[in-house]
């Protein structure tokens, strides 16, 4: 446990050195300050244009910062020739890929915190109660959690550009699995339709986890949706982690 | 030399981009109000793509369609008000309901089209029950096209949802009256006076309605059933007493504060010497 916590302060340390970050918080934070303004160009619910802009900059430039930070983390190792030194330790690998994972996690709650808490008081100045929009940022940081957890899983068997790829493709494949559910419908074979809905329930459902909608409408969710949702993007993360220890104990440095 | 060249070439570009650009704007400004709405898909096909930021497509629309509509020089402006608002903005994003209300004053103001800005207010109020202040706008905008019964009903909607304030009950007995239904008016009105939501002030309101409205049914009552008592025996009644045996009324009514109406066998015309009557 001690190497894992080790390993992640180290990779916080190193990504939050890294400039790409402050850019990608910088821009979101900007949008969220020119929120205030865009919101002169309506005719009412400027409140609700401040929400949804600035709870989508905190989800779209927190995956910026999940693909930018994350596909790198074990690829720069390999390159850098520090994984030799790093697995000469008494360090196994899975604790390796969970380290890198929960620096990731570390940088992505940081970035979600500073942006969150701009987007809290840009609300508050503008005369409403913000407290409603930590439960959707609490959802976006599990989505970016998720996420996160496929950029480490491409990471530790492919290229950064390759995982960058992967990565992105996965969120936009996220937001679209429930695509499959209305494939199924339309499906002549059986096999097809069973294949429909292995792929709907395997692949990740990342509207799942996105309460943006009901949280800027203050539309109460179904009891216990929230823990339920945080309950699945957790256990989904454990599993693609799982998967990325295990592609990284079989890979070969030479 | 190599400077002065750099510094030519920037020169050139930046003047040929400048031109294009101007030519661009001169090209689009000959074919306005087509091209930005030509392309516009429903909103249930841009919800599908817009990995889960819908909403934030629908701010981005409904600001657009803010821009597009506050300018006057668009050629055949309103032609898709309905789609842009309804199909697009309220499918993206349904609980969004500011662009209901302002399109349907786009629609009924600015186009003159009272149904198409109700069927928007109506599609509003389906998505969103909660919200009063939609059938409470369609409500308005029947007055305002002198429906009054429609304004009734509208009203009546209002005031069943959740959290709709008790006194658009008022409102609903007033558009009735206003509708010529005195005496369906003067019930709505009785439901306002034993609503126990409503205060001292709401309920003067109403008994006061209630006495003008009375007096205003009576009498209306009482003239078509001289005018009938007219036109077949010629000659209008001596005393209002014969109405009733005549068949024209089942009973001689009496104003609020309990008198006969004044009747003028001469001209034949009623009146009212009620005290507290609106009007009068």
């Amino acid at each position: 446990m001690r190497a894992v916590v080790a390993i992640a302060l180290n990779t916080f340390r190193e990504a939050i050195r890294d400039r790409i970050l402050y850019l990608i918080l910088g821009v979101a934070l900007g949008l969220i300050a020119i929120s205030r303004f865009v919101s002169l160009l309506t005719v009412g619910s400027e409140v609700k244009i401040v929400k949804d802009l600035g709870l989508s900059a905190i989800s779209v430039f927190g995956l910026l910062a999940t693909v930018f930070v994350g596909v790198s983390l074990v690829s720069k190792e390999i390159e850098r020739r520090t994984i030799f030194t790093l697995l000469a330790q008494p360090v196994r690998r899975w604790q390796f890929v969970c380290g890198k994972y929960a620096g990731l996690l570390l940088v992505l709650a940081a970035s979600n915190a500073v942006s969150g808490t701009a987007l809290l008081v840009a609300v508050a100045l503008k005369g409403a109660s913000p407290w409603g929009l930590v439960p959707a940022i609490v959802m976006i940081f599990v989505e970016l959690a998720l996420l996160a957890a496929f950029a480490v899983l491409f990471s530790s068997f492919t290229n950064p550009i390759l995982a960058a790829v992967g990565t992105t493709v996965t969120y936009v494949v996220g937001h679209l699995s429930w695509s499959f559910d209305l494939l199924e419908k339309r499906m002549p074979g059986a096999a097809g339709r069973a294949l429909c809905r292995v792929l709907h329930a395997v692949l990740p459902n990342l509207d799942r986890l996105n309460i943006k909608a009901e949280v800027v409408h203050d539309v109460a969710l179904p009891a216990g949706y929230l823990g339920a949702a945080i309950a699945y993007g957790v256990c989904y993360a454990l599993v693609v982690l799982i998967i990325a220890s295990l592609v990284f104990e079989r890979r070969e440095f030479v | 030399m190599r400077r002065v060249t750099t510094i030519a070439l920037l020169v050139l570009a930046a003047l040929g981009a400048g031109l294009a650009r101007a030519r661009i704007v001169h090209i689009e400004d000959a074919r306005r109000g087509r091209k930005e709405l030509l392309y516009l898909p429903n909103g249930k096909y841009l919800k599908a793509i817009s990995l889960g930021h819908a909403p934030l497509m629908a701010d981005a629309l409904y600001l657009w369609a803010i821009q597009y509509y506050s300018d006057y020089d668009q050629a055949d402006r309103y032609r898709f008000v309905e789609h842009v608002f309804g199909d697009v903005v309220a499918e993206l994003d349904p609980r969004y309901t500011d662009p209901y209300w302002l399109g349907a004053i786009i629609l009924t103001t600015e186009a003159n089209d009272l149904e198409a800005g109700l069927r928007l207010l109506d599609e509003g109020f389906a998505k969103n029950p909660e919200e009063w202040i939609l059938p409470y706008l369609a409500g308005w905008e029947c007055d305002r096209a002198g429906q009054f019964d429609r304004a009734a009903a509208y009203f009546d909607r209002a005031a069943k949802a959740p959290g709709a304030p008790p006194a658009l009950f008022r409102l609903k007995a007033g558009m009735t009256a206003l509708g010529g239904n005195l005496r369906e008016a003067i019930a709505r009105w009785e439901d306002v006076l034993n609503d126990p939501r409503n205060d001292d002030a709401a309920r003067a309101i109403a008994t006061r309605q209630i006495r003008t409205l009375t007096v205003r049914a009576d009498l209306r009552d009482l003239e078509a059933a001289i005018a009938a008592f007219r036109s077949t025996n010629g000659r209008p009644p001596r005393r209002l007493e014969e109405l009733v045996p005549a068949g024209l009324l089942p009973r001689l009514p009496v104003d609020p504060d309990g008198r006969a109406y004044a009747y003028d066998p001469a001209r034949g015309s009623v009146s009212s010497t009620a005290a507290r009557v609106l009007g009068s």
